[in-house]
Order: structure tokens, then sequence, then C-alpha cells
């Protein structure tokens, strides 16, 4: 009882061991405002790396190929038996996507995964990050006439832009036909006519060009982002190469000058001798680009987006593609000799994970597409090869387990070109070094704590010196040693539980308003705390986890108690009648 | 215990008193016994209550000892007020001391009710500290953080763990009341000793001596640092509660004075007895 007693009243009357646990209480707040803000971070971050790469997967070299992916699929099922939730097949290569921005060509290298429409949603987070709100409720490698997001693209995405792009375009192209017909046909005047003709025509075809501003259709002044005339963007001139067919019927318009505005009539030669074994053109089978796109595309965000400043500070994003837009992508097929192959795509929607990593690289292709692209169909069988199959687990399979079983199955020594690893396996650099730097940072706090430690172990001695009149009263009242020792560990233990306590309480209470206070912050010092441009963060992510508060706290209390151990051991170890002659 | 401490008898068969001194699971047991029959004709009085053998003790380290106390044998009568008297340095306050363990002699023996004291284990002297003895200073030795009546409560509180102390509180503190009413406090109840005068603080120690119903009273110097007025009412408050409690007291004193008062006066010269 005197020890609670003596206690309280020595914790009542000595403000300086109070001020020395400020310091416990400032690291206990440090500790928990640092801890909760990396596990936001981490747990976001490992949220999207564990949804995009999926739990475990089976995966070979890009130009290598993994052969009959069903019966694959078939063995996994097997192997796992009910641990496993869905696979899916997943064809992965680099390549090289070019479209048309401003009359120039944009190229950039990309990471062209072709997926499986139906598995591939199930087995990573893939639909809810796509920026169209119809992909996200069904998936499909259609353009949309509508649903993509307003705020970004302002309307300007989607069918309806397509075909005003395109109008736009075609209107352009007749204009310039109608003037290069103009330009020639008085050329033809010039060079046919009579040398006293000469200055009668020339004149004649002034006149026609000063014309000619007349005679084309006035282009809307409300549509938007269209290139200046004479740089025709993309889409016809830009089919230069026919990689399929329907763009080698269309193909034609451009070196027709005389075909119609919309470049759907083919014209069969009447001298072909084959023309009646051919199939009847009907014109709603040919490639309308007001009606049909090309193979979708689902490209990254970060692909497309750019951020601009602009002058009053505002931040802007810009595209360079929209979905509706047409790009071309360049890969090789594999095999013994690779060649490469051009494919022209429509982009339908973008894929936007907040990861730059995968947002500015990653590319979606529907798979049998990207299979036939790159020649991985087999043409005995018509069975296609991937290089990656990707699983998900049920909830709490124990992925190493899985892993480790996967080995087993498809051991190295007969299948040394497949590489079996858990999604923590593929992003272990990055994992460990933010484990590393968490445990560093915790280290570093628990030092500061240490610190208040020491600072509580010199105010308690100092105490316990002055105390010693009143250590040797009690021990001549018949107190113990050990009585008189828990008096001042109690103390010890009462700075440190008062310290961690109202420790807990401010960075619990600092975590909570933590977005509030970096506004705050903000707004006093003009900056950003957390840049959202750079982080991908709206607001700062926080985590609170119990177990890591309660630890903080234990050890901060264990460090206060420790700090008291020496000075409680000295005041034990007086002796009675040399601490009631202490003056 | 209370069976023992509140009133004395005035002749108790020792050898039943020593039984009933120390409770069983503290009892020294087999040693002890032996050296119980080592002392008995060593014995003079059957009512002593406290007797010293031979008691040496010094002071310092190696070379430079300085010898205190120099073969002291005394008897201290049950029931009885003994004053110590001796010039300053003659080793007074170290036998107190020594008599209320608060320190080991370097040789000799020291018997409470025929037990020997002064090599029990640290754990029996503090049982006999908190409840056989009550101790009074010279400095009166109150604890400053607590009130009056929480310092005299202070021998309660460290004989009592936690919920023992919580549920005789009430008893306690009707004693600890009634003590300071006795010593004339009962105004001061919730003072702190630096609001008290030295008399004040000084009667305050009285009453926490008797708190734990002692059965005997080691005083050392109780009014050396007291005026002759204030240590008037000191003695008279103690000469009143030892009739009151029928304490046996043990007074160390250099007042020639105060120490006639008392039923028995030891000299103490240079580390002995003198008469």
């Amino acid at each position: 009882m005197y020890k609670l007693l003596l206690s309280w009243r020595y914790l009542k009357t000595r403000f300086i061991a109070l001020a020395s646990i400020v310091s416990v209480t400032l690291g206990v707040a440090t500790l928990i405002v640092v801890n909760s803000v990396m596990a936001g971070f981490v747990d976001q971050m490992k949220n999207r790396l564990h949804g995009i790469l999926s739990d475990v997967e089976i995966s070979t070299q890009m130009f290598s190929e993994i052969p009959h992916p069903e019966r694959h699929v078939e063995i996994i099922k097997q192997t796992l038996g009910d641990q496993i939730q869905e696979a899916t097949c997943v064809v992965r290569t680099p390549a090289l996507l070019s479209f048309d921005v401003r009359g120039r060509q944009w190229t950039q290298q990309i990471m062209l995964l072709g997926i499986d429409d139906e598995t591939f949603g199930k087995v990573t987070d893939f639909e809810p990050y796509l920026t169209n709100e119809i992909k996200r409720q069904s998936f499909s490698f259609d353009l949309e006439e509508e649903g993509y997001d307003q705020e970004k693209f302002k309307g300007d995405a989607g069918w309806k832009y397509r075909r005003t792009r395109i109008e736009i375009q075609q209107r352009i192209e007749a204009n310039n036909r109608e003037y290069q017909s103009l330009y020639d046909n008085a050329a033809n005047a010039f060079y046919d006519s009579e040398p006293s003709h000469v200055e009668q025509a020339t004149h004649q075809t002034v006149n026609t060009q000063e014309g000619q501003g007349t005679r084309f259709a006035p282009l809307p002044a409300t549509l938007p982002d269209i290139p200046p005339v004479g740089q025709p963007a993309n889409d016809e001139t830009a089919v230069k190469t026919p990689a399929s067919t329907t763009a080698g019927i269309q193909a034609p318009t451009k070196t027709e000058p005389q075909g119609t505005a919309n470049g759907a009539v083919h014209r069969i030669s009447p001298f072909d001798p084959h023309a009646k074994f051919r199939p009847e053109i009907r014109s709603e089978d040919l490639f309308d680009p007001m009606k049909d796109h090309r193979t979708g595309i689902i490209l990254g965000l970060a692909i497309s987006e750019r951020k601009a400043e602009l002058p009053s500070g505002e931040l802007e994003n810009v595209y360079l593609i929209r979905p509706g837009d047409d790009a071309n992508i360049m890969l090789t097929t594999i095999g013994e000799s690779p060649k490469p192959v051009i494919e022209n795509c429509t982009v339908v929607d973008f894929y936007s994970s907040n990861m730059h990593e995968y947002d500015s690289s990653f590319a979606f292709l529907p798979l049998s597409e990207l299979q036939q692209l790159r020649g991985m169909i087999d043409p005995m069988t018509g069975q296609g090869s991937v290089s990656t199959i990707q699983i998900k687990l049920k909830e709490g399979a124990d992925l190493n387990a899985v892993r480790d079983q996967l080995i087993a199955q498809f051991p190295p020594n007969y299948f040394p070109d497949y590489d079996i690893r858990t999604w923590q396996d593929t992003q272990r650099p990055l994992l460990s070094a933010v484990q590393m730097e968490l445990t560093i940072l915790n280290i570093l706090l628990f030092l500061i704590i240490a610190v208040a430690g020491f600072g509580i172990l010199a105010t308690f001695y100092m105490i316990v010196v002055e105390k010693t009149k009143d250590i040797g009263i009690l021990k001549a009242l018949g107190a113990p040693s050990r009585g008189v020792m828990s008096i001042f560990l109690a103390y010890g233990m009462s700075l440190g539980t008062v310290g961690t306590g109202v420790g807990i309480v401010i960075g619990l209470l600092f975590v909570k308003y933590i977005n509030e206070i970096a506004d705050a912050v903000a707004v006093l010092t003009g900056q950003e705390v957390f840049d959202p441009t750079i982080y991908y963060f709206s607001e700062i992510p926080t985590v609170v986890n119990p177990v890591t508060i309660f630890w903080v706290a234990v050890g901060a209390i264990a460090i206060a108690v420790l700090a008291s151990v020496l000075p409680a051991l000295r005041a034990a170890r007086l002796h009675p009648v040399e601490a009631l002659r202490y003056e | 215990m209370s069976d023992v401490a509140p009133t004395h008898p005035l002749r108790i068969d020792p050898e039943s008193k020593g039984d009933n001194l120390i409770p069983k699971e503290l009892h020294p047991g087999q040693g002890s016994s032996k050296k119980k029959r080592d002392a008995a004709p060593l014995r003079i009085v059957d009512t002593s209550v406290m007797s010293v053998n031979g008691l040496f003790k010094s002071y310092g380290k190696g070379a430079v000892q300085v010898p205190v106390l120099k073969g002291v044998d005394l008897e201290i009568a049950e029931g009885g007020f003994t004053a110590i008297i001796g010039q300053s340095g003659s080793g007074k306050s170290t036998l107190l001391h020594l008599l209320g363990t608060l320190d080991a002699p370097d040789s000799g023996e020291i018997y409470f009710r025929d037990q020997r004291i002064d090599n029990l284990p640290a754990r029996q002297q503090e049982y006999l500290r908190n409840r056989e003895f009550g101790l009074i200073f010279q400095f009166y030795h109150l604890l400053p953080e607590l009130t009056t009546l929480e310092n005299v409560l202070v021998p309660r509180m460290v004989q009592d763990g936690f919920f023992r102390y919580l549920k005789n509180k009430r008893s306690y503190r009707k004693r600890a009341i009634e003590l300071l009413e006795m010593v004339g406090l009962s105004h001061r109840l919730t003072h702190k000793p630096s609001q008290l005068s030295g008399g004040e603080m000084q009667r305050t120690a009285i009453a926490r001596s008797l708190i734990s119903d002692p059965s005997i009273l080691l005083a050392d110097e109780p009014t050396g640092n007291l005026d002759s007025e204030n240590g008037a009412e000191v003695m008279e408050t103690l000469t009143a509660l030892r009739k009151h409690e029928n304490l046996t007291v043990v007074m160390v004193t250099h007042d020639r004075q105060l120490a006639s008062q008392a039923d028995r006066v030891i000299h103490l010269v240079n580390g002995v007895v003198a008469s």
C-alpha cells in the first residue's frame, strides 16, 4: 500500500519526472504515426501488386511458349484440388506502340498482354481498374458509346468522338482531293494549251485557288481536339501496311483520287479473270471506320495521360491518345525466325491501377488475337500456346506451399524453362526494401524512446538520492528491500504508462486527422505535403495495426521500467542506519 | 499477535512467549532453539524482555576501525523504563540501533524474549521492527510527502498487503486517530510534517511508533532536538502513554534530568556499561 501511496505522491510532487516522460510520449506518438502511414502505403501497394500479379504464376521466357495451356490448367487444378479458385492463360510480350500525335509518330515500348476476357478478370484485379464504367460491369474489347470518365476526357472518348473525328478527317481528305484535282486540271490545261493561252490559264488557276475556301465545307467550330488542317491524324493515312484483310480492302482509297469520301467502294477490275470465283463483296462487310473499329486494345493510362501544369499553377490532364483513336502495335512472332508484325488497333479503354510501373507500360489485347499475331497457334490442332498461366487461390491458401506443390508437379529438371513464382517472389526486391525501411525506421524511433529511458534513469537516480532518508525511515519501520524497490519500479512504470498512454492517444488522433493536418501544413507552407501527381494518392493511406500499437506500448513501458531498475536497486541496497543519517 | 501486544501480563513463561513471538511461517526453527538452550544460563531475571551479551561494534574499514561498543552486557526489564545515558560518541545510539536490528553487531548476542535476533534473516528482522519495536528518532524522521495521519499509518501499510490494508483500513484509521488524540494532535490530521512544529512532529512520530502495538519502544534522544518546554511535553506524553499502554521503554539520552525519570539508568562510558 505504501508503495502505491508513495509512488503517487512522488508523481504528484516531482514534475521534473513528468518532463522526462514527454520524450516517451513523443517517441510513442511518432512510432504510431510512422508505422500507420508506412503500413498504409505498403498495404495499398501490396494490394495493387497482388491484384495485378495474381497469387501464383507459371511463366516462361517471353519469346518461348507453354504449349497446351488447357492441359496445364487441368493438371494444375488436379494438383491444387480445392485450393485453387481460378486460373487464366496470358501471353506476354514486349512490343512497340505507335500512334499519331500532331501528325508525328509517337512510338514507345510497351508490355503487351494477351488476356482471356472471361477468366482474366477473375484471377486478377483487372476490371476495377478500367476507366470505363460499362467495361467495369461487363468487360469486352469493344469500343463503348459512353461510360468514359467524364472528368478525364470531357466527352472526347468513345464512339461519338471517333465518328466526329473520322468525319472531320474524311472532310479534310475530300477537300484535299478536290484541291488536288483542281490543281491537276489547271496544270493539265496549262500544259495542253497553246503558249498564247499560258497567261490566261495561269490567271484562271489563281482564281480557282482563291475561290477554294468557299467551296470547301466549313469545319464546325465546336469540334474538339482536331489537328490543324493539312496534318491529318492517324487513321486512314496511317494504314500503309495492310495487316489484315479489312485493311487491305480499305487501303485503295488512299491511292484512288476518284474514290468516294468514305472509301468503302471497292472496284473489281473487269479484266480480272478470276472475278467470278471471288465472293461478292457487299458494302456492309467492308470496314467502315464510322461503324467499325479495329482490334480493341486497352492501354495503361500513363501511356497517354500527361499532367500539365498550367501557368496558373493548376494541374490539367492532357492525353496523347484517347479511346476511339487508332494505334499500331509492332511485335515479333515467336519461333525459329522471328518476323516483325504490325497490327492496327483501336484504343477502347484505359487501365489505371495507380502503380506507375504498370500503368506506363501495360497494354491488353484479346488472347486469341495476340496468339494469332505471334504465330502461337498450332496449325495442326488449332490450339494456341501461352507464355504465362496465372492462378488465383482460395482465401487462406498458403502461397508458398502451393508454389512448392506446383514445383513438385513441374520439376525444374524436366521443365527448366518454367518459372513458378508467387507474387511476393516477383516483387521481393521491392517488398524487402520496404520492409527493411520500416525496420530501420522502427529501430531509430525506438532509440528515441531509449534516450528518453536514460532521461528517466538520470531523473530517478536524483530522486532516489533525494529520498535516501525516506528510504531509511521505511526500512526502519520494517519495509523490506523489495518493497522499497517496488516503490521506484511502480513510479517508473506509472510514468511509462502515462507517457505511453498519452503518446498513443496523440498518435492515433494524428493518424485519424492526418489528411486534415497535411492540408493545414500545405496551407501554412504553401507546398503540398503529398503531391498526388507523384504518389497517386488523393489522401494519405493509413492502417492502424493494434498489434503494432500493443508492442510499441509494451516496449515503451518496458524501457521506462528498465530505466528505473538501477535507481530502485540502489534504493533497495541502502543501509537503514546510513540512510537515516544521510543529510 | 494481537493477543500478545496490547497488554502484557507481568510474568509470562519465557518458553511459550518465545514460540509466540514470531509467526510460524517466519519461525527460525531448529537453529534458534539450540541457541536458546545455550543462552539459558546467562539469563538473570525472568522478566527481562531484552538482553545483550558482549556486544562489540566498530565503524570504518580495514586499518582505521573505530571501536564504538566494546563488550556491552545489559538486561531490559519487561514493562520498565530504562534510560541509557552517556556522552556523545559513547556509542549509545549505536547500541539502540543494534537493539532495533537496524544494524548488525561485530560480535555478541542480542536476545528478545529469549530469542536471538541479531542474526535473524532480514525478513524476520523486518517483521520485528514493524510489529514488536516502536522506534522514535531525534530528528523525527517523518515522510514529508505524507500527512500526519498517513505518517502514523505507514507501519500498518508496510505490514499489510494492498487488499488486506484496504480491508483493515477503517480500524487502523480509528486507532491512528485515537493515538493522535492521545498525543494531542487530533486537530493536525491532514497537515504535512513541514507545517508542524518540532514537538508536534515528535509526537506524530510517537503515535507512529505505537500504531502497530509494539511491545518495546526504542527512543533515540526523543527530546534532543527540542527546546525544554517542548521536550518536557514530549516526555510527558511518553510517560503517560507508557502507563496507558503498559509499554517497555528504552530511551537513549545525554540529559541526566530526563534520565532521572527512568526506573533504571544505564551509564555507557567509552563503549562499555559503567554501572
